[in-house]
């Protein structure tokens, strides 16, 4: 993890478990202005970063200080007013919007807060869905999803609808249907939001499970600084601007 | 996405809002079904039309009195007047008739091979207590079963030695007077009692018996007066010239000219090609009015894809998160619209089928659907196609709409 920008450089040795990865992300000086009728709202405002290969991050600042705006522009869901944004060293910006799909859909998971399932989807059909656009084979679909699904605890629950499942266990859904096209990147944006706190914290050992043991690169935005514990690297966000970036030493959260 | 995958998501969003799509269903299915049994009406009329063709023989002219009587029944089985040359009419004391003078100036044009005189009425007739006012034709017996179009299901034709018999309609023997007329039974017509030697293979309920006795029983129809003349020419090839002779003939012995002309020749093939082409032109018309029914089952699905697709704006965002490109979901919402469109159209065709096999039913006999109604392959695959390219065309722009949402938006919608 690097921050070019305002003089503020951080060594980023540690990341990746102490490999010396390369840059999986890159942001160089991004602003999102939103235009809200006649007032122009500026969400972002020259956010200057680098992310490496298998890093824990986790976005934080307080509400409205433009960290899901951050996120939606890693995701690909959005594109900034001005700036570039890396992701692979390719520049989404000369990305057509169909590319962006497949890139979104074969590199990064998304965790939300309100889990978005499709309602009228059963748990595995919604774990399949990302598969489905990927245009996978049925039968080997089928069986990662299940498979997934067995490993977040869900084997009983994979023809039940999200409305018939509680929180808990729709988020893990949401994680099953993230991680099902193996992306290198997880994106969760206030992934415990929605939830209670033991339930919270399971799903955090879920992700850190996925980070140390799969590899992924996870980008966690949140506003809770007991959760922010988890991550690696922690970049701080006010009024769209990167304030403070700091890392762990991963003995601290790698014991062994 | 694989298409067979778009299907099925298709098909869920279709199965999910059930009640809203089986209401548009429902506007599809209006509009297919009166397609369907307005061309099956247009289709029986023709099929008759041409089985009728077939029937009358474009060899036939028929010879009738008077000037200009036009086209008197639109439909089937009426009148089957057309007239050539009928212009002025013709300022007469005496309302013209065909006679036995006429009949003589005919026999001595080399061309008709035949020559049958008839005359027409409506008669009282009863049979077992029952009652009832049915059309007689006296016919030439010599000559008639020579040259009608009309065939004997049971029985036999009238012969040249015939005297008090008659030969009557297929549904007058069946169905009239509750109980059957069968051969050798006895009929009384106005007064006189006949035996029945033969019945039509028809649904008519007309009686022909000898024109002798029907110049008795008609009793306002002097001898040697004909209502009509029935020809037959010998060359069917030359009908034209035919008619040209026969009523420059008639013209001389009747003495008057091409604008006092007072009698009208028609010939079966003309008339059915008028017949033909009024009766295309009003099917089209007919056929463009269901049409409008179906534009409006076309503005219900696209009324639903708008409202299926800002319902589902969120679940398009969440779509594009996990990968859907653009054309994925205008797939989906494409084939969404088109499902709605097919299932309308095949219920359609369904509804189509029974309401056109229950219209001549529900409608009895009106001349339109006298012939019944026929469902053609042709009307159901253009209804298929249709219906599907209706789907299609109405979820065009609201599926173009869903695939241009932007993620972000999307999945903000709440
Ligand atoms: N689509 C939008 N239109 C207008 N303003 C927006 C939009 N999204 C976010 N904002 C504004 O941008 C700022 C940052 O929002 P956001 O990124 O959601 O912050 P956070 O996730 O940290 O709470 C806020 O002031 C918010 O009101
Ligand atoms: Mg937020």
């Amino acid at each position: 993890m690097s921050l070019p920008a305002r003089g503020l450089k951080v060594k980023n040795m540690a990341s990746g478990r102490g490999r010396n990865q390369e840059v999986i992300l890159k942001l160089g000086d991004v602003w999102k202005v939103y235009q809200m009728g006649e007032v122009k709202v500026p969400a972002l405002r020259g956010v200057s970063v680098e992310i490496r290969r298998g890093d824990f991050v986790a976005i934080i600042g307080a509400s409205g200080s433009g960290k899901s705006t951050m996120m939606n522009l890693i995701g690909c869901l959005d594109v900034p007013t001005k700036g570039s944004i890396f992701l692979k060293s390719k520049d989404i910006s000369k990305m057509s919007e169909s590319d962006l799909s497949s890139l979104r859909g074969k590199t990064i998971g998304f965790i939300f807060q309100q889990y978005n399932l499709i309602p009228s989807l059963s748990a595995f059909e919604n774990v399949m869905l990302p598969l489905e656009f990927l245009e996978y084979d049925d039968s080997a679909a089928a069986k990662k999803a299940r498979e997934i699904l067995l490993l977040l605890g869900l084997g009983d629950k994979m023809s039940h609808r999200p409305t018939q499942l509680s929180g808990g266990q729709q988020q893990r859904v949401s994680i099953a249907r993230s991680m099902v096209s193996d992306p290198e990147i997880i994106l969760a944006d206030e992934p415990t939001g929605a939830l209670d706190s033991v339930t919270g914290k399971e799903l955090m050992n879920i992700l850190t499970k996925l980070w140390k043991e799969e590899g992924k690169t996870i980008i966690m935005v949140t506003h809770d600084l007991n959760l922010a514990k988890y991550a690696h690297t922690r970049i701080e966000l006010k009024d769209g601007r990167i304030i403070n970036v700091s890392q762990k030493p991963l003995a601290k959260i790698l014991p062994g | 996405m694989k298409l067979r995958k778009c299907l099925k998501h298709a098909f869920d969003m279709v199965v999910h809002s059930k009640l809203r799509s089986w209401l548009t269903i429902l506007g599809i299915v209006i509009g297919v079904a009166s397609v369907i049994a307005i061309m099956s009406i247009g289709s029986g009329m023709q099929e008759q039309m041409s089985s009728q063709l077939g029937q009358l023989g474009g060899d036939l002219l028929t010879l009738t009195a008077g000037a200009s009587r036009g086209s008197r029944t639109f439909g089937m089985g009426g009148g089957d007047r057309f007239v050539f040359g009928g212009g002025g009419a013709t300022a007469m004391e005496e309302e013209p008739v065909l006679d036995r003078s006429d009949v003589q100036a005919l026999k001595s044009i080399p061309d008709l091979a035949l020559i049958e005189t008839e005359i027409s009425g409506q008669v009282n007739v009863s049979y077992l207590g029952k009652a009832g006012k049915v059309s007689l034709t006296g016919v030439d017996p010599a000559v008639w079963f020579r040259i009608t179009t009309l065939s004997i299901a049971e029985g036999r034709m009238l012969d040249s030695a015939d005297q008090n018999v008659i030969v009557v309609g297929g549904r007058l023997s069946s169905q009239y007077f509750g109980k059957p007329l069968g051969i050798n039974q006895m009929l009384t017509i106005n007064g006189n009692v006949f035996r029945v030697v033969g019945v039509l293979d028809d649904q008519s309920t007309s009686i022909y018996m000898p024109i002798s006795m029907a110049y008795q029983v008609l009793d306002d129809k002097s001898v040697g007066v004909y209502d009509k003349i029935t020809l037959k020419v010998r060359d069917e090839e030359q009908l034209d010239a035919t008619i040209n002779k026969t009523e420059n003939k008639l013209r001389m012995v009747r003495h008057v000219t091409e604008k006092t002309q007072d009698f009208s020749i028609s010939s079966s093939k003309q008339m059915q090609q008028t017949r033909s082409e009024m009766m295309s032109s009003m099917n089209a018309f007919l056929v463009a009015i269901a049409a409008v029914s179906l534009i409006v089952g076309a503005v219900g699905i696209a009324n639903t894809m708008f409202t299926s697709v800002l319902e589902k704006t969120k679940e398009i965002g969440i779509m594009k998160a996990v990968g859907a490109r653009n054309k994925d979901i205008m797939l989906i919402f494409l084939l969404n619209a088109v499902l709605i469109g097919l299932v309308g159209g095949l219920l359609g065709i369904a509804f189509g089928i029974i309401l056109s096999a229950s219209l001549p039913a529900l409608m009895g006999e009106v001349g339109m659907i006298r012939g019944g109604t026929l469902v053609t392959l042709d009307s159901i695959m253009l209804a298929i196609s249709v219906s599907v390219i209706i789907g299609m065309l109405a979820g065009l722009i609201p599926a173009y709409q869903a695939s241009k949402l932007r993620p972000v938006d999307a999945l903000r919608y709440e």
